[in-house]
């Protein structure tokens, strides 16, 4: 045959194909579904939720295994984007959160109103006796009188054991002792049951014990068992009901497998504590409501009021702080405000500063509240400079004056008087360095200018001084050294610009006299001798009193005096005769003179040529008026005495 | 902590109540007061370095046994069956109430207490019973409530039997 030719191998080969090829495709399929990852991915998912839902009726295998993993994640979670959690969780808790602070302050509120309630009227006087009597305290008695109904406890209870698995109380000094109590709750309802022969579904349901009532809430696996002050409302059951519904609902799986360990069920005691309910007494409730808001109201317009003194005084502190630094001369080194007693300051003053109790005035705060202590200093500013000697030179209206660094710089209309004193003293004040008051224009007063000239000069009965515009009017007489005096010096005077002299000179006047008493003497010689004529003595003896004088009041005036004694000759006989005569004639006088005491070197004894020109009015004869001796004063000024 | 439910099982008067009263507040009484009904105490007790508090059931104890208020047993983790050594009897009614106890609450740890041990001369109970009994799995103690002795190591070994993994 000709296929016998073939080789065996292709045969089965051959053969296989024909077989198995539909087998082969489908391991071929399989096998890219084994290798191809999503495929693989494809088909996992779609089993996934089947298996997930058969491994958990089967055990816990599956949760067990995915515990970790999941616990990691969350944790992991948590961890790095807390916000993701937040968000999913708030929506649930953001309103348990609400109503538990809402119930809190509800109650709170609630026992204030109590409180107040009790605390003023005629029954909280009678419960304040009660308590006394009693030995409770005041807040037992209100509670207990005032009280409608309150939850006091709850206890959880396992039901299978009697074990007590969380206990809550309104009132943590009660702490009886929770496990007894449940084992011996747990023994009065097994006792009912038996004893009555109830049976397992009916219980007892509730039971009162003096005051109290204790209510049974029964659960599945655990019970509750609520102890009740007071007549609780009938729906005070279905509350009850729900909790321990929401308590299995929490920890069935842990209440069913419970074996001893109740540690796991304290994360439920929030859950009990809002079913501590309590109610109270409302009678009046409008009333009681108001009064306490009333109290609130009156507490916050207290504290309102507080706060606006405090604040207004705080304010007040402020500004007195800021008057004081802003005064110059003062320095605060350290302020405390007291609230309640002394205030305190402390600082440098200087002694031109006002006084700070002033300013505290003004700042509105009372002075003797605040316990100054200053040391003294010397301020150097402008501004306490200038005080300083505004303290010491009371400045005129028209004046002004500032301090430029250690400048005194006077300005305006100045008094003279008042600058001559600032000129002296003011470079005494510290920080006063200098005084310009070269834009000061100065005013004199006319009669301070008088003063002032009197007191330099001396002023004489005689004279009057008159002072108007700058210009010294002077009238009357005076002595010449006087006048000499006043008038060289007295436009030196401040305030005197110029003399209208119109004194008359005592001294010049007597010697002007005495000068003319003496040039108008005559002495008479006879005929053609040197011999005084009866007549000539009369003139002759006056004569030296005179001549002294006139000495004398010469000397006042600063001047020496010659005599000239000339002497005179009738035209008779010769001339040679006639000038021997009237030689002889002077001399006569002269001699005459110097016998009486005066110095011969004042005395000038002449002849004189021409004829006598007789004076108006002279009674001697021609003739014998030529017979004579005449006199002329001739003064040079004096030579100053050694 | 592990709480854990123990009832005291035996006839009347063969010292239930005066065996907690030792255990618990260390007390002996000679004067004999019948329980009526049940009354609880408890008390910690250290096992093995875990510490288990004990909700001790002393129930009134009845020598008609068919009255056993089994609801009272009902979630015990383990009991104490008591019997007087100075008197037979006791222990045959405690090995009756065992039977129904078992019954009520299923196979939960108990000891046999073998009370009254200071009672020497007055011992009517005889070793041979007690050795069947601990042939058939039975653990048993003489206690002495009045002196102490053997009080403390039944309950502690009571304890450590209850929390043992099964
Ligand atoms: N000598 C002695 N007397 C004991 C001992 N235990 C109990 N008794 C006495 O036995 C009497 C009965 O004791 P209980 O503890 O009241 O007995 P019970 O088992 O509680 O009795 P019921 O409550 O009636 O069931 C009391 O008078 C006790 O003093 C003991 O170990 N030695
Ligand atoms: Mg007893």
């Amino acid at each position: 045959m000709q296929r016998a030719a073939r080789d065996p191998t292709e045969e089965f080969e051959e053969l296989r194909r024909l077989l198995l090829s539909r087998e082969r495709e489908q391991l071929r399929d399989l096998k890219d579904r084994l290798s191809d990852k999503e495929r693989r991915s494809q088909d996992i998912a779609s089993v996934l939720p089947e298996a997930v839902k058969m491994s958990r009726e089967r055990g816990e295998q599956l949760s067990n295994a995915l515990r970790p993993a999941v616990e990691g994640s969350i944790v992991d979670s948590i961890e790095k984007r807390p916000e993701i959690f937040v968000e999913a969780l708030h929506p649930i808790i953001g309103p348990i959160v609400r109503k538990s602070v809402a119930e809190s302050l509800r109650r709170l509120l609630q026992s204030f109103n109590q409180s107040l309630e009790h605390t003023f009227s005629w029954r909280g006087l009678k419960w304040r006796w009660e308590a006394v009597r009693t030995g409770r305290s005041f807040a037992e008695v209100v509670m207990l009188r005032s009280l409608v109904y309150r939850v006091e406890q709850l206890f959880l209870i396992h039901r299978e054991t009697s074990l007590s698995l969380l206990h809550v109380t309104s009132d943590p000094t009660v702490s009886k002792d929770s496990d007894m109590v449940a084992g011996m709750l747990s023994a009065i309802q097994d006792f009912a049951r038996d004893s009555f022969a109830t049976g397992e579904d009916s219980a007892l349901e509730e039971f009162r014990v003096g005051e109290l009532q204790v209510w049974i809430v029964p659960g599945r696996h655990a019970y509750l068992a609520a102890v009740i002050r007071g007549n609780p409302p009938r729906e005070l059951r279905p509350a009850l009901e729900e909790t321990i519904d929401t308590v299995h609902v929490l920890k069935g799986t842990a209440l069913a497998a419970f074996a001893g360990d109740a540690s796991v069920f304290e994360s439920l005691r929030p859950e009990l504590e809002l079913a501590l309910r309590a109610q109270y007494a409302e009678t009046k409730k409008e009333g009681k409501s108001t009064r306490a808001w009333i109290v609130i109201l009156l507490i916050a317009a207290l504290a309102t009021a507080w706060l606006i003194l405090a604040l207004r005084n705080q304010s007040r502190w402020k500004d007195f702080l800021h008057r004081l630094k802003e005064q110059p001369g003062l320095v605060v080194t350290e302020a405390r405000k007291g609230w309640f007693g002394q205030s305190e300051v402390r600082g440098l003053r200087d002694a031109s500063a006002p006084d700070p109790a002033g300013i505290a005035r003004e700042a509105k705060l009372n002075p003797d509240r605040i316990d100054f202590q200053w040391n003294d200093y010397l301020a150097l500013d402008s501004a306490s400079v200038k005080r300083r000697f505004e303290q010491r030179f009371s400045v005129p209206d028209q004046t002004r004056v500032a301090i430029n660094h250690g400048v005194l710089e006077i300005t305006g209309s100045v008094p003279y008087e008042w600058l001559d004193r600032v000129r002296r003293e003011a470079t005494l004040i510290p920080g006063i360095k200098s005084v310009a008051e070269t834009e000061a224009s100065i005013v004199y007063d006319p009669e301070l200018a008088r003063k002032r000239f009197e007191a330099q000069f001396g002023l004489l009965d005689t004279v009057n001084a008159v002072v108007a515009n700058g210009v010294l009017t002077l009238t009357g007489e005076a002595s010449h050294r006087w006048l000499v005096r006043a008038r060289a010096a007295a436009t030196t005077l401040p305030g005197i610009t110029s003399l209208n002299d119109r004194v008359i000179d005592l001294d010049q006047r007597a010697f002007d006299q005495s000068k003319s008493i003496i040039e108008s003497a005559f002495v008479y010689f006879l005929t053609d001798k040197d011999d005084i004529a009866t007549e000539g003595f009369a003139a002759l003896s006056r004569l030296p009193d005179e001549i002294r004088r006139c000495e004398k009041s010469a000397k006042q005036i600063g001047l020496d005096v010659t005599l000239e004694i000339q002497g005179y000759a009738d035209a008779i006989g010769t001339e040679t005769r006639n000038a021997d005569l009237r030689q002889r004639r002077a001399n006569k006088v002269r001699d005459f003179l110097v016998s009486c005491g005066f110095e011969p070197a004042h005395l000038k004894p002449l002849g004189v040529e021409q004829p006598f020109t007789p004076v108006p009015g002279d009674k001697a004869t021609p003739e014998q008026a030529q017979r004579r001796a005449a006199f002329k004063v001739v003064t040079q000024p004096a030579t100053p005495a050694p | 902590m592990i709480q854990k439910k123990i009832c005291m099982i035996g006839a009347s008067g063969v010292g239930k109540t005066s065996l907690i009263s030792k255990f618990v507040h260390s007390m002996f009484s000679d004067k004999y007061l019948t329980t009526v009904g049940v009354k609880i105490d408890k008390k910690t007790v250290a096992v093995d370095g875990a510490e288990v508090m004990l909700m001790i059931w002393d129930l009134e104890g009845d020598d008609d046994y068919q009255r056993l208020q089994t609801s009272y047993l009902r979630g015990s983790s383990g009991y104490l069956l008591v019997a007087d050594g100075t008197r037979q009897i006791t222990l045959d009614q405690a090995i009756e109430i065992q039977g129904r106890v078992t019954a009520a609450i299923g196979p939960v740890p108990f000891l046999l207490a073998l009370n009254k041990a200071d009672l020497v001369s007055q011992w009517e109970i005889d070793q041979s019973r007690v050795d069947d009994l601990t042939a058939r799995g039975w653990k048993s103690f003489k206690t002495s409530a009045k002196e102490g002795a053997g009080v403390e190591e039944a309950f502690v070994e009571l304890s450590r039997q209850m929390i043992q993994p099964p």
